[in-house]
């Protein structure tokens, strides 16, 4: 069980001149897509471009938080499926996922927060996730260390506690997705880049890559923070997309002393433990687009400030390393998920601002139903471009984000 | 914080002290044969260029201007030097 | 206690003043100047804690917290780097990640389980069958980290921050760092020097060898220290970290603080206009069996224990180095007393003649084209054997020291955080800097050179070089420097092996995570062929001494396995902060952020129960019953007083102000006649209701006009921006916290004004939705207005913020025969709720446009729709039938209030309820909700889903809106 180390995910392959389908991007929904299609559709003629290395982007910088307690009812059923899909894959992949299902506790700072939480929660339970409102004594009680003291900037009053969400290994799950999709025949074309779209008569013809071009009939762009530029570059096809970089630090690792995922919105700021010992924390995006992936003076402090208040025995725990990646940001908070509308065999998966990673078990399997039976399942359906237009935005948040002046 | 705004009123400041207002997409379409995409694409939709682009910036803790800048957003650093907005009216 | 070696010039330590602190329970001594390590060290102490997976033993090995070996517990603080801490007196120090002591630890046994867990052996067990991973989880977890904090551990100590502006900037305060500084200095600049240790001087402080002309290395670093200290325009910052560096020239890092300051530590942040680099070598640990076995030390460590802290590092001690500063360290300390069995040197040739000259001299033997392939001895070094680098003959020779390098690595964190590139340079076995970033420059060892003049040759150019950039100095300056620069020794040749002919089982390229040799060649059989995804399969670089061990050794040794003919060599990428920041250093001190208003205080001691909304901080209660009853109840019988003054308050004025408002607001703004109140709203271009609120004429072209809470920050740049390409003329004020506002609201708020102002108020003379201005006591300049947000008589006072608490005291002195009482936040939310005016952000999200909340007659449709905002987005969606539309509705069978943000659902979720309450003026429950337009019928039964409700329903019924005092009577009256 120990020498099984051949390659993961095959010997390098030449690229071929043509694929019955190629994704553009080596991230998790990328590898999730060819993997359902291999093991749904029967689909294996598949050829997965990267421009560095499976899992560069945000599928190997975010904080690997998971949770189904999305605001709305388009968003809390696929949340809830990629949820349920985790110890599935571990089983399916026989991949260690290091799925930690240790619960999520969102802090709430005021009264309107609380509502807020409570509608949240309703929808939650309305579609059988579980989720529930606590008072500060009971989130005080579940995480030792908050500081439910008045004498804060936010004081807490209380939480929306999610027992099933948690975190994984999200390294584990581009691995894990590589290696099962590469077994059924799917190439993974590591450092080649993909350069452009051909079309014919408005439909998908062929790939143009840094190692040559490949003839294929579909085309999915799934590249994270990068998609909206590569999908304007290719087809001239504008997205209400802005991307922003996101940073996310972890101190040096301790003893178990967190035992949750904790987040506050009024502090811009979520901690968790993880299973090496380090408090993972994050959340705040540079409030301008931008490409960097830059970390900044400023929100390493600002985040040491939040941490100080409400779990002030971190005060003692030192930062390690911080680090950025890209959330490329809808004016909904709602991914755009769509296919042979603008062009015959183009399809698209992106938008997902930071919740790329909890998606991307149930968003590989359905853009692979999508794309294997070109028709759309009901569960995509609402997340069509068309919706900007028809000013029918998804109100995954409450608050417009808009990088205008609009929000 | 790394970024810094160069406002041409007040010059070369901190970039928290200012706002950014969205790619540069030219004043208000006209009301004639005004379409719903046309529309969209004057309000939601953006080109998200990864280099050099043409934006709008906002010195909301300064003068208060409007202004636009190339910065490349790469590597958030200001290019060339602003069209001052009373000239963008023009 | 050992006795120190007193008499070196080199010292850093006091051996006449003690210092007492605790060790596991016992108390021991060092001296003023140790550290916690030096100290320790002194007392015999040489296993100073476990691995982190196989609980390998570990000591010092960096002298400068390159890795997690030496990280204690601190008095309760975990991950005390204790080779970079200064003892202070009654310090309690202890052992990490040990099950008993760091000597006998019950957990060594995991050493020998390391064939079960080769590389990412995590990922392919422990999962099957699923029941298992649980259990197993918490083992991990239990066995993973290192330190323990405890949930109530409070922090001691002070923490500050200071911001500074600086023309250079300059990181590192060895030879090179220190001419930098000189020669912009001497440019009449304002300088920064930044040093992360107590003193001055780097890689020539502890050293003996000669600089120029009989002068020691340490004389002349003492010599330019010297000469930093006097320059007045100098601004040094000793015992203080680089962090990090970011583009446009921004500089982090920590100070730690003396006994005379009046911080423990304090965060250092620098806006400089340039930054010099000069940031030296650390060393390159040499990859053997056992190769962190404690007793194996790198060339500094040995060499700074004795030579700053007054120890001999061993007593005999062996040699396997791969650079010049190897052989140099072996005759300094063969001749402080250290027995060298033998120096092995890596290279075949290339050492520097006159070194090898007096190691001849001293009878110390060396063995060229040699290197250490295994220390041995269970806990600490006892023999090692070296071997030809060739693997064919080996011998094993008894020691307690084993000096051990293979080379040096260029500190260029700074230079890569802030975008600068390194290249891989065959001749030094380097990645050396290669693009540097705009207006930084390298300088000293950092550039891979090791000569004394051609370091501080470096310096005084790259210091010349920022000079220039902040405009001092002359270009002709700048090339002779550089000729200099190039006359002198350039990069030395490095040694290219990293690795002893070993298996490397037992060869750690990362001492933090455990990680080998056989590792790193576990993962590239595995398809890792990218040194970025070997470091996260191994997690190699990835603990607490943040790569400094591993950094350059993991990229090159997978260049070397790796098979892929096209991919350069490149390093993994260094995270900031470069040296690892306590969280209460980067917090600083503390930001409090909110604003108040002029009524804060009294209302406070009216029983005022704030909570923060927003940017403010606001009375929401007047009493322990959050329902408001007689806060309520007051309004609606007597009177009720409330602050309004976050309310946003603007004047617009100027030839152009007209169109400005019409812009914006989506009424026909032409309309707002002098003496009257118009209310109106502003969209976005989405239709989306964004802000409501009231606008007056004051004069021509001259308006004020009020906003909600929450807009009131934005107001002015949005009417900007929806004007930025228009070129009008007009000027915009924020009022917002130079007036406050007063609202008093009830059938007597009359009877009460009447009292206080000298016009007349009756109904005739100021009715409902009027204007007027006029002066109490002819002094206090007031706007007022008759508006009905609450459902009742009522008047909006506008005062300068300065007279709010005289106008607030004579209303209430007024008002007592009226029974005034001050109403809050919620009690308003109540009243306004059962008149159905909204609340942007209650009645409405993102998605809500002006139609959907029922505000579509303020739109005028004779503006035109594109110059108007949000109108042309309101026409498009006008007959969207699938919109949410805000109804108001009442309990059914007088049944309780519905939760904010219960869910109006059929077999889906169909809308969610706004706000709804116990209503004590109608004895029932209402509320409004935002619902698809198919249940928005007067009538419809809406089913109601609240949380924690199972399968238990509550029903309402649409009815008509607003439910209290429908003709507006009151408000009118």
């Amino acid at each position: 069980m120990f020498s099984k180390n051949k390659p993961m995910w095959g010997k390098k392959p030449p690229l071929k001149s043509s694929y019955d389908v190629v994704i553009i991007g080596g991230g998790l929904h990328s590898l999730a897509t060819a993997y359902y299609l291999t093991k749904e559709y029967g689909i294996t003629d598949i050829a997965i471009i990267e421009k560095n290395y499976i899992g560069f982007g945000g599928a190997g910088r975010n904080t690997a938080i998971v949770r189904a307690n999305q605001r709305t009812q388009y968003n809390v059923p696929l949340y809830k499926e990629a949820l349920d899909l985790w110890p599935v894959l571990t089983k399916d992949l026989d991949y260690n996922l290091m799925f930690n299902n240790c619960g999520n506790l969102n802090l709430m700072h005021s009264e309107a927060a609380m509502k807020a939480a409570r509608m949240t929660i309703a929808t939650a339970q309305f579609h059988g996730v579980e989720s529930h409102l606590i008072d500060a004594k009971q989130a005080k009680e579940l995480v030792p260390a908050l500081n439910i003291s008045e004498d804060i900037t936010f004081p807490i009053h209380g939480a929306m506690f999610h027992p099933p969400g948690g975190v994984l290994r999200h390294d584990a799950v581009v691995w894990g997705l590589a290696r099962a999709a590469a077994a059924k025949g799917v190439q993974i074309h590591q450092q080649t880049e993909a350069l452009g779209i051909g079309t014919q008569n408005g439909k998908v013809a062929s790939v143009t890559t840094s190692r040559g071009a490949i003839n294929t009939k579909q085309v999915l762009i799934s590249a994270g923070g990068y998609s909206a530029a590569l999908i304007y570059d290719m087809l001239g096809i504008k997205l209400p997309i802005s991307v922003l970089t996101i940073q996310a630090m972890v101190t040096q690792p301790l003893k178990p002393v967190l035992d949750h995922v904790v987040s506050s919105g009024a502090y811009h700021c979520y901690a968790n433990q993880t299973l090496k010992g380090e408090i993972a924390t994050g959340a705040h995006m540079d409030p301008w687009p931008n490409y960097t992936t830059l970390n900044t003076a400023h929100y390493i402090k600002h985040q040491a400030e939040a941490l100080s208040e409400f779990l002030p025995c971190l005060r003692g725990v030192r930062f390690m390393r911080i680090w950025g990646g890209l959330a490329d940001m809808t004016p909904d908070m709602a991914p755009i998920m769509d296919g042979n509308e603008q062009v015959e065999g183009f399809f698209m998966d992106c938008g997902w601002g930071y919740f790329g990673f909890k998606s991307c078990s149930a968003v590989g399997k359905y853009m692979a139903q999508f794309m294997a039976t070109n028709q759309c399942p009901d569960m995509l359906k609402p997340f069509a471009l068309k919706r900007y237009q028809e000013h029918r935005l998804m109100g995954e948040t409450a608050a417009l984000v808009n990088y205008t002046p609009d929000n | 914080m790394a970024l810094t705004i160069t406002c041409p009123i007040c010059g070369k400041r901190n970039g928290y002290e200012f706002r950014f207002g969205g790619e540069e997409k030219g004043p208000r379409p006209e009301e004639e044969g005004l379409t719903p995409e046309a529309w969209c694409d004057y309000v939601h939709l953006n080109k998200c260029v990864a280099g050099v682009q043409e934006e709008w910036w906002c010195h909301k803790d300064g003068c208060g201007s409007w202004f636009k800048i190339h910065r490349d957003t790469t590597t958030n650093l200001e290019k060339e030097i602003k069209t001052v907005i009373e000239e963008a009216g023009k | 206690m050992m006795n120190r070696l007193n008499h070196l010039p080199t010292l850093k330590i006091d051996t006449a003043r003690k210092i007492s602190f605790t060790y596991k329970g016992k108390i021991y001594y060092g001296v003023t100047g140790d550290t916690i390590a030096s100290a320790l060290f002194a007392n015999g102490v040489r296993i100073f804690g476990r691995s982190l997976k196989y609980h390998r033993p570990r000591g010092l090995y960096s002298l400068d917290g390159e890795c997690s070996n030496t990280c204690m517990q601190v008095n309760g603080i975990p991950n005390v780097r204790c080779e970079n801490t200064l003892l202070e007196d009654g310090m309690v120090v202890a052992e990490q990640n040990v099950k008993g002591s760091a000597e006998n630890d019950m957990m060594s046994f995991m050493d020998k389980l390391d064939w079960m867990m080769p590389a990412g052996f995590y990922y392919d067990v422990m999962h099957k069958p699923a029941k298992l991973w649980p259990v197993a989880m918490k083992q991990i977890r239990k066995a993973a980290g290192l330190g323990k904090i405890s949930p109530d551990f409070k922090m001691p100590g002070k923490y500050d921050e200071i911001f500074l502006n600086t023309d250079v900037c300059i990181i590192g305060g060895g030879p090179a760092g220190m001419m930098a500084a000189l020669s912009s200095a001497e440019k009449g600049l304002r300088v920064i020097l930044m040093e992360s240790r107590p003193w001055l001087g780097g890689f020539f402080e502890y050293r003996s060898a000669e600089y120029k002309d009989g002068q020691t290395l340490h004389d002349r670093a003492n010599d330019l220290a010297a000469q930093v200290r006097a320059r007045e325009n100098i601004r040094l910052f000793t015992h203080t970290a680089c962090v990090g560096t970011y583009n446009n020239n921004l500089v982090t890092g920590f100070q730690i603080g003396k006994k005379s300051d009046v911080f423990d530590q304090r965060y250092v942040e620098i806006r400089a206009k340039s930054v010099v680099v000069a940031a030296g070598c650390i060393e390159r640990p040499l990859l053997f069996d056992n190769n962190e076995r404690p007793g194996v030390m790198q060339i500094a460590c040995a060499l700074r224990m004795a030579k700053t802290y007054g120890q001999l590092p061993g007593t005999k001690a062996v040699f396997s180095i791969g650079h010049d500063l190897g052989l140099e360290a072996a005759i300094e300390l063969h001749d402080l007393g250290l027995i060298i069995d033998c120096v092995a040197d890596i290279r075949e040739d290339g050492q520097d003649p006159a070194l090898m000259q007096k190691l001849m001299d001293r009878n110390i033997p060396i063995l060229k084209g040699w290197v250490a392939a295994k220390a041995h001895g269970r806990k600490v070094v006892k023999k090692v054997t070296l071997s030809s680098i060739d693997g064919l003959m080996t011998r094993t020779l008894a020691c307690d020291l084993v000096v051990a390098s293979a080379g040096v690595t260029p500190v260029t964190g700074h230079i890569t955080v802030a975008l600068g590139t390194l290249k891989y340079d065959g001749h030094t076995g380097c990645f050396l800097p290669d693009r540097m970033p705009e207006k930084m420059y390298a300088a000293g060892r950092v550039l891979g050179l090791n000569d004394a003049m051609a370091i501080e040759a470096s310096g005084t150019l790259a210091g010349l070089k920022a000079a220039a950039d902040c405009g001092a100095g002359s270009s002709e300056e700048i090339g002779k420097v550089a000729k200099i620069v190039a006359s002198l020794p350039g990069p030395a040749r490095g040694s290219k092996l990293v690795t002893a002919p070993v298996k490397g089982r037992k060869s750690f390229i990362c001492f933090d995570e455990d990680a080998t040799i056989k590792n790193i060649k576990q993962a590239l059989a595995k398809g890792f062929d990218v040194p970025e995804l070997i470091k996260r399969f191994t997690a190699t670089g990835l603990g607490p001494g943040q790569g400094g061990i591993p950094g350059h050794n993991l990229p090159l040794y997978v260049a070397k396995y790796q098979t892929l003919p096209d991919v350069s060599i490149r390093p993994t990428n260094v995270r900031p902060p470069l040296v690892p920041t306590l969280i209460s250093t980067y917090a600083g001190t503390n930001h409090t952020m909110f604003k108040i208003t002029a009524m804060d205080q009294m209302q406070r001691k009216d029983g005022g129960i704030f909570r923060n909304i927003g940017v403010w901080q606001r009375a929401r209660y007047f009493s322990d019953d959050f329902s408001c009853k007689k806060e309520i109840e007051n309004v609606r019988n007597n009177v009720g007083m409330l602050d309004g003054s976050t309310l946003g308050k603007f004047r617009i004025h100027g030839p152009d102000a007209l169109k400005a408002l019409q812009r914006v607001y989506v009424s026909d703004m032409s309309k707002v006649k002098e003496g009257r109140i118009k209310y109106s709203a502003m969209c976005n271009d989405d239709g989306c209701v964004m802000d409501d609120g009231v606008v007056v004429k004051l004069g021509e072209n001259d308006y004020y006009f009020t906003t909600s809470t929450g807009r009131a920050g934005q107001t002015a740049e949005w009417i900007r921006y929806h004007t930025r390409y228009d070129g009008w003329d007009f000027a915009l004020v924020n009022l917002t916290d130079s007036m406050g506002v007063i609202n008093l609201s009830g059938p007597n708020a009359r009877k009460v004004l009447e009292k206080v102002v000298d016009i007349d108020v009756s109904n005739d003379a100021f009715g409902f939705s009027a204007y007027r201005e006029f002066k109490i006591a002819d002094t206090i300049p007031v706007r007022a207005m008759r508006l009905g947000f609450v459902g009742e008589l009522s008047y909006e006072l506008h005062v300068p913020a300065s007279y709010m608490q005289s106008v607030w005291i004579m209303l209430k002195e007024a008002g007592k025969p009226f029974n005034i009482q001050n109403f809050g936040v919620e009690a308003q939310n109540v009243l306004r709720m059962e008149k159905c005016h909204i609340i942007l952000g209650q009645e409405s999200e993102q998605r809500t446009n002006l139609l959907d909340v029922g505000l579509g007659f303020l739109w005028d449709r004779t503006k035109s729709e594109a110059k108007t905002v949000g109108a042309v987005a309101l026409r498009q969606a006008e007959n969207d039938p699938a919109r949410l539309k805000l109804v108001g509705f009442k309990m059914e069978n007088n049944g309780r209030a519905p939760k904010d943000g219960a869910l109006i659902v059929d077999t889906k979720v169909r809308g969610y309820v706004c706000t709804a309450r116990d209503s004590f003026a109608l004895n029932e429950a209402v509320g409004m909700a935002l619902v698809e337009a198919d249940l928005s019928r007067i009538g419809t039964r809406l089913e109601i889903f609240e949380d924690e409700c199972g399968d238990d329903r509550i029903y309402g019924t649409v009815v008509k809106m607003p439910f209290y005092d429908p003709e507006g009577k009151r408000m009118k009256m």
